[in-house]
């Protein structure tokens, strides 16, 4: 097997060891660290792949990378409708404690796509990052919380799917394949972003017919970049399909290395 | 009971989750869950991260891991076939469960392409005493077909939608990444090859694959009295999908789940966690 597998190593951190995290070591003493910050729901399912990849092309430049799951998510402890927002937040700080001792740099900055975007800006004051790549990030919660119930209530009915349609207390309290709670609706539908914490540069790949909600957000259009081809996220017909994108792979891997 | 992280297999490559009951006895088998498609070991909508809980709560020592390629797992290096090299990467999840919860044989569970696996490793290796197929094989039947058009040719709305859907389905279609299913003769002789060695079957078929399976009775139409065999059990949920995305449908598979193996493969007294 390659040096590179050998050096990815997968474990459990953090209080109680309850959560799955994923240190990929850099081959030779690390300059810089990220700390992948997973979207959530089917969005973590659909980027684990490129996620991966990312973290694979930030090893080959020298960086330290952490990657791992929030309480209630993944491989980590808990259920899926234990996902709670603030400990998503705290998760982030633990794990990015942990990549600081794994990796001896104190420097850590962050990447997130969708809500893990969210929640890396959400974060940055408590985990001290140095900057924030934020991936198509949400930033209007209740439009999000909105989308994704029309999403499920359509979902009921897709014949692509099901050979009937289903009851609506089949489909209730869940959105595209995981329970929720009525405390992390509210959570999301309360988010609202206005100036980042971090020095932030966010990559939009939207989707031309879907809204932005940038303005307001960042202070500096150059800290703005338009990726192609659009990311179909919201896309019901690809729901279990997996999100690639190597435009992405190479924005933040040269963004990473360029940032002091 | 904690879940434990494992790098481990026989080029170091393969990446795995255990759940150890605290008590496991050696007589009580370990179950091994196997990728479906390309989503790693954690499964589509989480089923694999509640499947090997619930079931480590019954007391079974459990082992969800990525194959060769797949999730966080790399290749071996070596020049295998697809076919050896899922065989050598379950040997190799059988060995780290065996050393972990010294259990000495192995339920395999797989959905789609992952019943694919389960079947060709059930097929060759001794340490395999039963297996669980989701969405596993099965082939059109004249009985499928009679279901499948009959009613529609009788229902005139949906001669009127027909076009106007192929219209709107022209050019839409996404790359599919498929496996070529067996021969129909070879799945049949393959199983009865399994229930000759004393292998314990689970078949359950959702409605998801209704596009050439849509009853219960379609089981025996594709496998013939095997079906019948004492140690064959089949089930059809007709209403859920292929993946089990709502939370209801992937209660009532687990709960199935967990009977075959209480009533197939009971814990040892005390081995609960």
């Amino acid at each position: 097997m390659s040096a590179r597998g050998e050096a990815e190593l997968p474990f459990y951190f953090g209080p109680e060891r309850a959560l799955f995290g994923l240190f990929h070591a850099a081959g030779t003493p690390a300059r810089k660290a990220v700390l992948l910050c997973p979207p959530l729901g089917q969005d973590q399912i659909r980027c684990h792949r490129l996620y991966r990849q990312l973290a694979q092309a930030l090893v080959a430049d020298g960086v330290a990378v952490l990657r791992f799951d929030y309480y209630g998510t993944g491989d980590s402890a808990g259920d899926s409708a234990e996902v709670d927002w603030e400990r998503c937040l705290a998760d982030v700080a633990t794990a990015a404690a942990e990549l600081r001792a794994r990796s001896g740099i104190d420097q850590v900055f962050a990447f997130g796509a969708r809500l893990g975007a969210s929640i890396a800006l959400a974060s940055a004051a408590q985990a001290r990052f140095a900057g924030v790549v934020a991936w198509d990030p949400v930033l209007d919660g209740r439009a999000y919380v909105e989308q994704l119930d029309a999403l499920q209530l359509a979902l009921r009915i897709d014949r692509a799917r099901f050979m009937q349609p289903r009851k609506e207390t089949d489909v209730a309290a869940q959105w595209l394949g995981f329970a929720i709670s009525d405390s992390l609706r509210q959570q999301i539908a309360g988010l609202h972003f206005k100036r980042p914490a971090a020095p932030t540069l966010l990559l939009e790949s939207l989707p031309p017919d879907r809204p932005r909600a940038w303005n307001g957000f960042v202070v500096d259009a150059a800290t703005i970049r338009s990726l192609q081809p659009p990311t179909p996220w919201d896309d019901p017909r690809r729901l279990e399909v997996a999100i690639l994108s190597h435009p992405l792979i190479q924005a933040v891997t040269q963004h990473v290395r360029e940032v002091a | 009971m904690q879940e434990q992280a494992f790098r481990f297999g026989r080029a170091r490559h393969l990446v795995g989750i255990a759940g150890l009951p605290s008590s496991a006895a050696r007589e009580t088998v370990g179950v091994i869950v196997l990728n479906a498609g390309l989503v790693h070991r954690i499964g589509p909508f989480r089923l694999h991260v509640e499947m090997t809980r619930r079931l480590n709560a019954q007391g079974y020592p459990t082992l969800r891991f990525d194959l060769s390629t797949i999730g966080d797992s790399a290749a071996s290096g070596e020049s295998h076939t697809r076919h050896q090299q899922i065989c050598a990467d379950v040997a190799d999840a059988m060995k780290l469960l065996g050393e972990q919860a010294a259990c000495q044989r192995f339920v395999l569970i797989g959905l789609c392409s992952g019943s694919q696996s389960a079947h060709m490793v059930a097929c060759s290796d001794a340490r395999v005493a039963g297996a669980v197929f989701l969405d596993g094989y099965a082939y059109r039947t004249l009985g499928y077909h009679l279901r499948y058009y009959v009613p529609r040719l009788l229902d005139v709305k949906r001669w009127l939608g027909v076009f106007s859907r192929r219209r709107a389905q022209q050019g839409s279609g996404e790359p599919a990444f498929t496996v070529a299913p067996l021969p129909q003769a070879v799945v049949r002789a393959d199983l009865a090859g399994m229930l000759e060695r004393g292998l314990k079957l689970c078949l359950i078929y959702s409605g998801g694959i209704s596009r050439y399976f849509n009853h219960a009775r379609q089981f025996r139409e594709c496998f013939g009295g095997l079906v019948r065999h004492p140690d064959v059990f089949t089930r059809f949920f007709k209403e859920a999908d292929h993946t089990y995305i709502l939370t209801g449908d992937r209660n009532r598979l687990l709960e199935q789940i967990e009977r075959w193996l209480a009533q197939n493969f009971p814990v040892t007294a005390g081995a609960s966690s």
